[in-house]
């Protein structure tokens, strides 16, 4: 019993390590490329303590951050509710990296009998995986009701029918590959690829395009950043959190996105699949991270470039164009999976999906005209 | 020994969020205490080796079911979960006997056919939950789905057609405005 506690741990604690340095790692990666985008230099010059060393191109910036976070003054608003206000952002972080644990990540260390604990635990991971981040919509709501402010609330309740919508095309994207797998289970998804990654397939790029911009907006990142819109309610769900609390915040956020694209790379890219793993297994883990930090790299160009969504645009595109569109794919997968000719399926598959996506997005052109206020004129 | 632990904090866990879900007066407190009870619940379900129920568990009671209490909560007029009004103990018959008889109905059954109760394996893992798993290989997931797909796919069939009308019958109310005499939508 002990022995299995143990290897428990040395399979969790190094993933839960790994991920979270990487945190580090990515705010400054995002700030650089962001600097980049627009013009700038970025953090650059974060020297090391007490030397005179300071071309460290801003490395350092995660960890003075980090301090000062640690020394911030903690405010709690006198209304609040005191408990939940410190609950929530502990909920936000720990969902996420429940998650992180479930993704096949191959340690290089890891033994016969510890991958078999891994793999009993494992048998509906990719379930669990969408079970366990719906918990982080409520985080987002407790820290916005529990805060006692206008503009928490209203970016927790934007929250929540954000990220309940956009749970749908969410599953059923990935409802394509497990369909295609017969299995929940991210090892033998993973197994199913190692010759041909989903992404190949015709079905498994629209899927991967829902799925991705689905994700998006689960994780709150720009341009489906309305729950935290600086620009509208000041910074949404957690306007009222300061110090270490808003820091376990930015944490939890960054975490879920590690774990919603290490998901992505399990369901479309293969997860550790790659050259040279074969001879060499331990690649397995360095490949997952680099797919990994593709698809952020992606996601920062993203939020460099687009602009932010209106709350209705954003609705109407949940469930007016990705639902169905996504419903669509699930039948075109499961002909292109019987036909198995890939001369046929491309263009096939092609064919109906664009017809569906032109059609769905004429369908809300027609709708589209100058807005409408019911109560603010 | 480490399952009969677990299992008295959860159960413990699940009684008291279900306490706290029916005393507090605050609603949004009560939801959170509910959803507290829905988890130790998933928790429990663990424990059977029904790793499949308890995912669901967590995916539709709290993901999906606490949610939508949370935005019903948030469309009264009590947003800040304040209720201060005082319940009427009229009715405390019926409710209890309401509350005996629905547990009675569900456990009877059981209770009756004791025989083929001794005789259905208990899951609960001896040992290691983990080569429990392992030993009975059984992938509960791949059961279900036959079981649905086959003894049961009229149930399913039925119910997939109750909430589609269910879902259709909530648009169909939320969607129509209603109208005054000049034509105007009234605010709800």
């Amino acid at each position: 019993m002990i022995d299995t506690l143990i290897h428990i741990l040395a399979l969790t604690a190094p993933v839960a390590m790994i991920f979270a340095s990487l945190f580090a790692f990515t705010t400054w990666l995002e700030r650089k490329i962001l600097a980049r985008i627009q013009n700038r230099i970025g953090p650059n010059y974060i020297n090391i303590p007490f030397t005179k060393f300071r071309k460290t191109f801003g490395l350092l910036q995660p960890a003075a951050d980090g301090f000062k976070m640690l020394v911030k003054e903690d405010i709690v608003p006198h209304g609040a509710d005191r408990f939940l206000h410190l609950l929530a952002p502990i909920l936000a972080l720990v969902p996420a990296m429940m998650v992180l644990c479930l993704l096949p990540f191959d340690l290089p260390f890891a033994n016969e009998s510890m991958k078999r604990i891994h793999a009993a635990a494992l048998d509906n991971a990719v379930l669990l995986f969408f079970g366990i981040t719906s918990i982080n919509t409520l985080a987002v709501f407790m820290a916005g009701w529990a805060s006692r402010n206008k503009y928490s609330l209203l970016g927790g309740m934007r929250a929540v029918a954000q990220m309940v919508s956009y749970e749908i095309p969410l599953v059923l994207s990935a409802a394509v590959v497990i369909m295609a797998v017969g299995s929940l289970s991210a090892q033998k998804i993973v197994a199913a690829q190692s010759t041909h990654w989903f992404i190949f397939t015709p079905w498994g790029l629209a899927a991967f395009f829902i799925f991705f911009i689905a994700s998006l907006a689960e994780t709150n990142r720009s341009p489906f950043d309305l729950p935290e819109a600086e620009s509208e309610i000041i910074a949404g769900y957690f306007t009222e959190y300061s110090g270490f609390k808003f820091a376990l915040f930015f944490l939890g956020e960054y975490l879920s996105i590690f774990a919603i694209n290490g998901l992505a790379v399990t369901l479309f890219f293969g997860g550790g699949n790659g050259p040279w793993v074969q001879a060499h297994p331990w690649l397995s883990c360095v490949w997952f991270l680099a797919k990994i930090f593709g698809l952020i790299f992606i996601i920062i160009w993203l939020r460099g470039t687009v602009p932010r969504l209106r709350v209705d645009q954003l609705m109407a595109f949940a469930w007016k164009f990705l639902m169905p569109l996504s419903i669509l794919n699930l039948f075109v997968a499961a002909v292109a999976l019987k036909v198995q000719q890939p001369w046929l399926t491309w263009p096939l598959c092609a064919l109906v999906l664009y017809a569906a996506a032109h059609g769905l997005s004429r369908l809300q052109q027609k709708n589209v005209g100058p807005r409408t206020y019911q109560y603010a004129e | 020994m480490i399952e009969q632990v677990a299992f008295y904090i959860l159960s413990a866990v699940a009684v008291l969020g279900a306490l706290l879900a029916v005393s507090r007066r605050n609603l949004v407190h009560g939801v959170f205490a509910l959803l507290l009870f829905f988890a130790a619940l998933s928790g429990l379900f663990v424990m059977l080796l029904a790793d499949y129920v308890a995912a669901v568990q967590v995916l539709v009671y709290i993901g999906a079911v606490g949610i939508l209490l949370l935005f019903t909560i948030m469309l009264t007029e009590h947003v800040t979960g304040d209720d201060l009004r005082r319940l009427g103990v009229r009715g405390w018959f019926w409710g209890l006997l309401l509350a005996v008889a629905v547990p009675a109905v569900l456990i009877l059954p059981a209770v009756l056919n004791e025989k083929s109760a001794k005789a259905a394996p208990i899951v609960v893992a001896q040992g290691n939950p983990a080569l429990a798993n392992n030993a009975t290989q059984a992938n509960t997931v791949k059961a279900l789905g036959k079981v649905l797909m086959e003894k049961y796919v009229v149930p399913l069939e039925v119910l997939a057609l109750l909430l589609t009308a269910a879902l259709i019958g909530a648009v169909a109310v939320a969607h129509a405005p209603e109208k005054d005499a000049s034509g105007k939508d009234t605010p709800a």
